[in-house]
């Protein structure tokens, strides 16, 4: 009966709720860029890794105090050791699609000064990864999972990639808290496309996505009578 | 004389030139990110559907030359509309839609001080959206053809694409006459917790100018033996 009252309410509070003022991507890029053994348009390598270097163009929410085009700041991250599992296709020869798993891997958010990185051709060299993570570390996480979807139709050669982020280091980590004194997990999104008019040499994915926080919606136990005298007020 | 001879042959060489070369560069022209809905909506359960119809609204942080934008004073947004789904195929989880030709792309100005803010509200359309990100300045109007959605079920995750043209807007005069063609690309994703009611997907894209068509002077002569050897 408990249950049922406490289902009863949340979906009562939920008819009734307002949607929540709007907040942009916790960080948000255009682009990053995608390179690696383990980065493939098609089958990658298993147990090959893949690299992503990429310039934050936009802070929301619990970032949005820092501002991503400060003249003298760079905020940069870096995608690493995430280890490609088998690729695994769908549909017939001239709809496949690929889809690439990968277990392991950090994101490194980081704060230079100067304004010194580039994606610069034929990573890794002198300036990839190394002007993307110089300056102060202010976020780290891990990978829970990720993914890149590819296939052999698009004709901007276009597909996407995913992620699942347990947030664990970094001087920011506490703007991170949601409502359980936890790191919010970070959702990496966004879509990537191999056409090699917007490519660089030597870079596999072109990618233009953000982090979001999957912060869990709170709730609480109540019962018939809290509700109604909520609605009696 | 001349001139006509130079405009002339302007005129032959862009209908023989060659498409760019998929090596040359192009212009990142600009960068949003919102969420997509259907309406009408004949069948929730299903997306694509016969009879349905594509939208994505949502913010342009991120604007680029040849647009003139002041991001400091107005607030820029999206809205894609008037899609069509003509073809659905499924393989597996996937599933991809194509549209019919005529979408449109629209980025709107309209002033931070005493504008209206976005908001995206619930099960649009609503009260707010679109209305609250089509007011203010018709910045950029640009239509949208070949446009396809590709979709993992199974992982709630995609992307699309499609072919832009500016048409009109506001700033259809700087954009250069040669450099009108271009296209766009996002990924989507069903897996953020906190996307408002009523829409289905939260999009992440971009749109690119292809590289001005190349032209030089030239003379009737010139032209001519271009096409006796």
């Amino acid at each position: 009966m408990k249950i049922r009252n406490l289902m009863m309410g949340a979906l009562l509070l939920g008819a009734v709720a307002s949607a929540p003022a709007y907040a942009g991507p916790v960080i948000d890029w255009d682009p990053a860029f995608v390179y690696g053994p383990g980065a493939s348009t098609t089958f990658a390598v298993p147990g090959a890794e893949l690299k992503a270097v990429g310039i934050v163009s936009l802070f929301d929410g619990p970032l949005g105090g820092l501002d991503a085009n400060d003249p003298t700041t760079e905020y940069t991250f870096i995608l690493k050791g995430l280890t490609a599992q088998p690729t695994t296709t769908t549909g017939p020869p001239a709809f496949t699609f690929y889809t690439t798993n990968y277990i392991g891997g950090v994101i490194e958010l980081w704060a230079g000064s100067p304004r010194n990185s580039s994606f610069a051709p034929n990573p890794e060299n002198a300036i990839v990864p190394s002007t993307f993570q110089d300056g102060t570390l202010l976020l780290s996480g891990v990978f829970t999972s990720f993914y890149t979807q590819t296939n052999n139709f698009t004709t901007f050669k276009t597909g996407n990639m995913e992620g699942t982020i347990i947030w664990n280091g970094g001087s920011l980590l506490s703007l991170l808290n949601g409502g359980n004194g936890q790191p919010c997990p970070g959702l990496f999104t966004g879509g990537m496309t191999w056409l090699p008019s917007v490519l660089i040499e030597g870079y596999v994915f072109r990618h233009d996505g953000k982090i979001d926080l999957n912060c869990p919606v709170p709730a609480q136990p109540s019962t018939w009578g809290k509700i109604k005298s909520q609605y009696r007020d | 004389m001349k001139h006509v001879a130079i405009a002339l042959s302007l005129a032959v060489l862009g209908l023989v030139a060659p498409r760019p070369h998929a090596a040359s560069a192009q212009t990142l022209f600009v960068d949003y990110f919102g969420y997509d809905y259907e309406s009408p909506n004949p069948d929730p359960l299903q997306f694509g559907e016969p009879g349905s119809s594509y939208h994505s609204l949502g913010l342009v942080p991120n604007l680029f030359l040849p647009l003139v934008a002041d991001t400091a004073n107005n607030q820029y947004t999206y809205y894609m509309t008037n899609l069509n789904p003509v073809n659905v195929q499924n393989f597996g989880s996937f599933i991809i839609i194509d549209y019919a030709p005529g979408g449109s792309f629209e980025v709107w100005e309209d002033a931070k001080p005493g504008g209206t803010p976005l908001d995206f509200g619930i099960n649009p359309p609503n009260g707010t959206a679109p209305s609250s990100f089509t007011d203010g300045n018709l910045f950029v109007l640009g239509t949208l053809d070949q446009f396809q959605i590709v979709l993992n079920l199974a992982s709630g995750s995609g992307s699309f694409e499609g072919v832009f043209t500016v048409t009109g807007g506001s700033q259809l005069g700087n954009v250069p006459a040669n450099q009108r063609t271009g296209w766009t690309f996002a990924g989507t994703t069903a897996n953020e917790l906190h996307r408002p009611s009523g829409y289905d997907h939260q999009v992440d894209g971009q749109i690119f100018l292809n590289e001005p068509v190349p032209a030089r002077p030239s003379s009737w002569g010139a032209v001519k033996a271009r096409y006796r050897q």
